[in-house]
């Protein structure tokens, strides 16, 4: 990918949870720096309680960082009007539970200042792009279960047409068609160019959907790159087939041996981007303060 | 009848002024406690934040947008409905359902009663229109915090000075909203629950007052006799002396004589007999106008003091002194059109007590829907204070917090807490200031001998100046809810008047309109929304 535009850029970024007296309780997030580009699909790893919903509120303006700088569509963050680009979908969805479909959908597009006839149109499509039944429209939020939430929240983000889309947790509480109607409306915000910044815990989403992605781990950038760069084994190949037989198995093996190569492993390849995560995760804990993978180049 | 409906007179100068003084005072507190608040929690650069901020402020009422106000209006208003926050209108009905039963049911009732029903109808509305209102607007936002939904809100372009206002307007709308309901039902109930004989006690009598002044028995100017009440409400005059109770009405013209070209003066003088006398028979006054332009006089005949019931007396326009005919506006009115009026007590050693609004000039009268529904807007004119302070103070503190502060303030805001601040201000009281006072009471020194004049007579003085002052800003900040209530004009058949009641309560309402959403700016703009 192209070192295009950085739609968000984050330096030395740190945020401690403060209590009622000013005493430090969380730090939450230490000196992240990253940057986010335009058009790309950006995902935000690391297991619970790593900074990724922090991150992401640090971003928006809903917390003030501690210390380090942030540009988020070439304005600060603290600056309201940038909103008018971004759609956030929060990790869960605060909604209003005695709004309907419809009404939640024309309160937020009213906050964009949008016209009647442009509210509704909207809301309408933006029904059917998250695949809410239509007989649910007019029923109450409190009365939805926890993927119909999350789809409300969807459309609800998406409402001003946004340039850069901020997704916590996208597939939480979705079953596995919903999980794929997620995934696939990620891949198409990015076909119509728009910005996506994810976080999620959930390796497979990730995997299928992100161009780069960060691994958090306790506040700390760990691990940062391409997913296909990232998941490419420097030192090995794979040899995808079809089955072989047990003998065609020995043959290859022989060639392989003539060539001077150990056969390391015959497998079924696996999703693993889960691995490098396992691995990361493993790493951190075992040695605190240690960098793996930082944009495709080896660091210590 | 003791109410002195002129106690807070307002004059358009210093109406303006004390509009000034009260925004300038709250504005000053909350920029004040938000830049204490800044260093407190950010240290130095609090202040680079500050100014930021009023910058941002300022940039935000510029980009003020109806529809996003209105979309928050709404949602206040969906939410209050669909919460059943309305199902007070049911506490209201059963209210009037049963009131009824205890209220009598005769073919004629007096003017007392009268002033009970609008007493009750009023009372009760506001009674129960105040706690909505304040539960819905020191909930709206901390519930909104607490659940975050406000995350959604302010991650749009809502501003914050949005947010604020949505919910202000939106709290004050339902509140005004129930108001008429109920007003329009009480309105009927009282109408309806007034025999028909006694429909004439439901108006509005609209009093001209003017100025008064008193001449002593030896003909100077003075200040009348105290015949030994403990509330000098009333001061006296000396019958048969030259002991005058002089008024003067302002803007005197033939727009104040009755449909029938009579001028009608009403009085509620009282009597106090210095010996029995003739205990059948009452005290008699009479009335003189004259005007000092051209001599003219012109002098009624005795008439009875009414004790205890307001008296009416006609005058006609068309007078005859002494086979002349005058005409009472063109002859006796000034050119300026003032109306000199003066009483005489005519028994000898007898006394006649008058006040200030004891007579008045009683203009044509105003049906009784007129008064009751100013009295209304009184009410909604709290209720639209309340909400914003309520919403103000919500933005700072949770729920609960936030509804005993406003009540507190709107219970500090009453008359008597007032005029407790005033005396502790204007010096009234012996003894100095709060470090002097105790340093007499420590020394045993008595309140009346000066303090010596010791470098320390000075730090006592300045520091007691200093809570003075401070006790002048809470003067200020502190709404002054008397004149909002117009009951007490509709009970006792009066019209509100509006530069008395209205216009003060205008006044305070408007001037806490800009420092409660500066403060509401502030407290969502400086603190990070989670729950805390
Ligand atoms: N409001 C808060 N007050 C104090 N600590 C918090 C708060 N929010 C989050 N934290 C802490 O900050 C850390 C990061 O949390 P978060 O960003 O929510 O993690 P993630 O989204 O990656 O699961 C956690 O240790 C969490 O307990
Ligand atoms: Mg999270």
């Amino acid at each position: 990918m192209s070192q295009s535009e950085a739609v968000i850029e984050i330096r030395n970024l740190s945020k401690v949870y403060r209590d009622f007296w000013g005493r430090p309780k969380v730090k939450a997030l230490n000196a992240l720096s990253l940057d986010i580009r335009k058009g790309e699909v950006f995902g935000l790893l690391g297991p619970n309680g790593s900074g990724k919903t922090t991150t992401m509120k640090l971003l928006l303006g809903l917390l003030f960082p501690t210390e380090g700088e942030i540009t988020i569509l070439g304005k600060s963050a603290a600056d309201v009007s940038k909103n008018e680009r971004i759609g956030y979908l929060p990790e869960e969805s605060y909604l209003y539970r005695f709004l309907n479909a419809y009404e939640t959908l024309d309160f937020y597009g009213r906050l964009f200042d949008m016209s009647a006839a442009e509210r509704k149109e909207r809301s309408e499509k933006l029904l059917d792009l998250v695949k809410l039944a239509p007989q649910a429209r007019r029923r109450q939020l409190k009365e939805y279960s926890k993927g119909m939430t999350r789809r409300i929240g969807v459309a609800q983000a998406l409402i001003n047409d946004p340039d850069l889309v901020m997704l916590d947790e996208p597939t939480s509480g979705l079953d596995p068609l919903g999980n794929r109607d997620m995934k696939d409306l990620i891949l198409d915000l990015k076909k119509q160019g728009k910005t996506v910044l994810m976080c999620s815990h959930l390796l497979a989403d990730v995997q299928d959907v992100c161009d780069r992605i960060a691994i958090l781990y306790g506040g700390e950038l760990k691990v940062m790159g391409r997913v296909d760069e990232l998941l490419k084994a420097q030192d090995e190949t794979q040899i995808l087939s079809s089955k072989l037989s047990d003998a065609a198995v020995k043959d290859v093996q022989e060639v392989l041996k003539k060539h001077g190569a150990n056969v390391l492993k015959i497998d079924h390849p696996t999703a693993n981007l889960e691995d490098l995560f396992l691995k990361t995760v493993q790493e951190s804990r075992e040695r605190p303060g240690h960098r793996t993978v930082i944009e495709g180049k080896s660091a210590s | 009848m003791y109410f002195d409906p002129n106690e807070n007179l307002i004059y358009p100068l210093y109406a303006l002024s004390n509009w000034v003084l009260t925004t300038g005072g709250l504005m000053f507190v909350v920029l004040f406690v938000s830049l204490a608040n800044l260093l407190v929690t950010r240290g130095k650069s609090g202040v680079g934040v500050f100014f930021a901020e009023i910058r941002g402020m300022i940039s935000d009422v510029f980009s003020i947008s109806p529809r996003r106000i209105w979309a928050l209006t709404r949602l206040t208003f969906m939410e209050a409905y669909r919460r059943k926050a309305l199902a007070v209108f049911v506490v209201f009905a059963v209210m009037f359902m049963f009131a009824g039963w205890f209220m009598g049911d005769t073919q004629e009732i007096t003017p007392d009663q009268v002033k009970v029903y609008v007493s009750f109808v009023l009372t009760s509305i506001s009674w129960l229109t105040l706690p909505v209102v304040l539960i819905l607007c020191c909930f709206g936002i901390p519930e909104d915090i607490r659940l975050r939904s406000i995350h959604t809100i302010v991650t749009k372009p809502a501003r914050r000075i949005e947010i604020v206002l949505g919910r202000m307007i939106g709290v004050s709308m339902i509140g005004v909203l129930v108001l008429l309901v109920m007003g329009t039902v009480g309105y009927i109930w009282i109408v309806r629950q007034t025999p028909e004989r006694s429909q004439k006690f439901l108006v509005c009598r609209v009093p001209q007052y003017g100025g008064i002044k008193f001449i002593n028995r030896d003909g100077d100017e003075g200040t009348g006799v105290n015949v030994g009440d403990i509330w000098a409400f009333r001061n006296y005059i000396e019958g048969a002396t030259k002991a005058r109770a002089v008024w003067q009405f302002r803007n005197v013209d033939e727009s104040v004589l009755d449909a029938d070209g009579n001028l009608q003066l009403e009085n509620s003088f009282s009597a106090f007999r210095s010996y029995k006398g003739d205990m059948t028979r009452s005290l008699f006054y009479d009335i003189k106008f004259y005007n000092p332009e051209n001599g003219v006089s012109y002098t009624t005949d005795p008439q009875p003091v009414n004790e205890f019931r307001s008296k009416l007396d006609k005058i006609p326009r068309k007078l005859t002194v002494d086979d002349v005919q005058y005409d009472l506006i063109k002859d006796l009115v000034t050119k300026n059109k003032f109306l000199h009026v003066e009483i005489a007590c005519i028994d000898r050693e007898q006394y006649i007590g008058m006040a200030r609004p004891d007579l008045f000039i009683r203009m044509p009268n105003r049906p009784f829907w007129v008064g009751y529904w100013k009295a209304v807007l009184g009410i909604g004119l709290i209720v639209v204070l309340v909400s914003m302070i309520g919403v103000a103070a919500s933005t700072i503190v949770k729920g609960p917090i936030a509804t005993v502060l406003t009540f507190v303030l709107y219970v500090l805001s009453g008359k008597n807490s007032h005029q407790f601040m005033d005396a502790l201000m204007s010096g009234d009281f012996k003894g100095g200031g709060v470090l002097e006072s105790i340093y007499r009471l420590v020394t045993h020194m008595n309140p009346t001998t000066d303090l010596p004049e010791t470098p320390a007579f000075y730090v006592v003085k300045g520091f007691d100046l200093i809570l003075t002052s401070f006790l002048w800003l809470c003067k200020q900040v502190i709404p002054r809810l008397q004149s909002f209530n117009m009951t007490e004009f509709v009970a006792n058949g009066f019209d509100v008047p509006f530069n008395v009641s209205i216009l003060p309560s205008l006044l305070v309402t408007t001037a806490f309109i800009i420092p409660c959403v500066m403060l509401g700016y502030f407290a969502l703009r400086v603190r990070e929304l989670e729950s805390k």
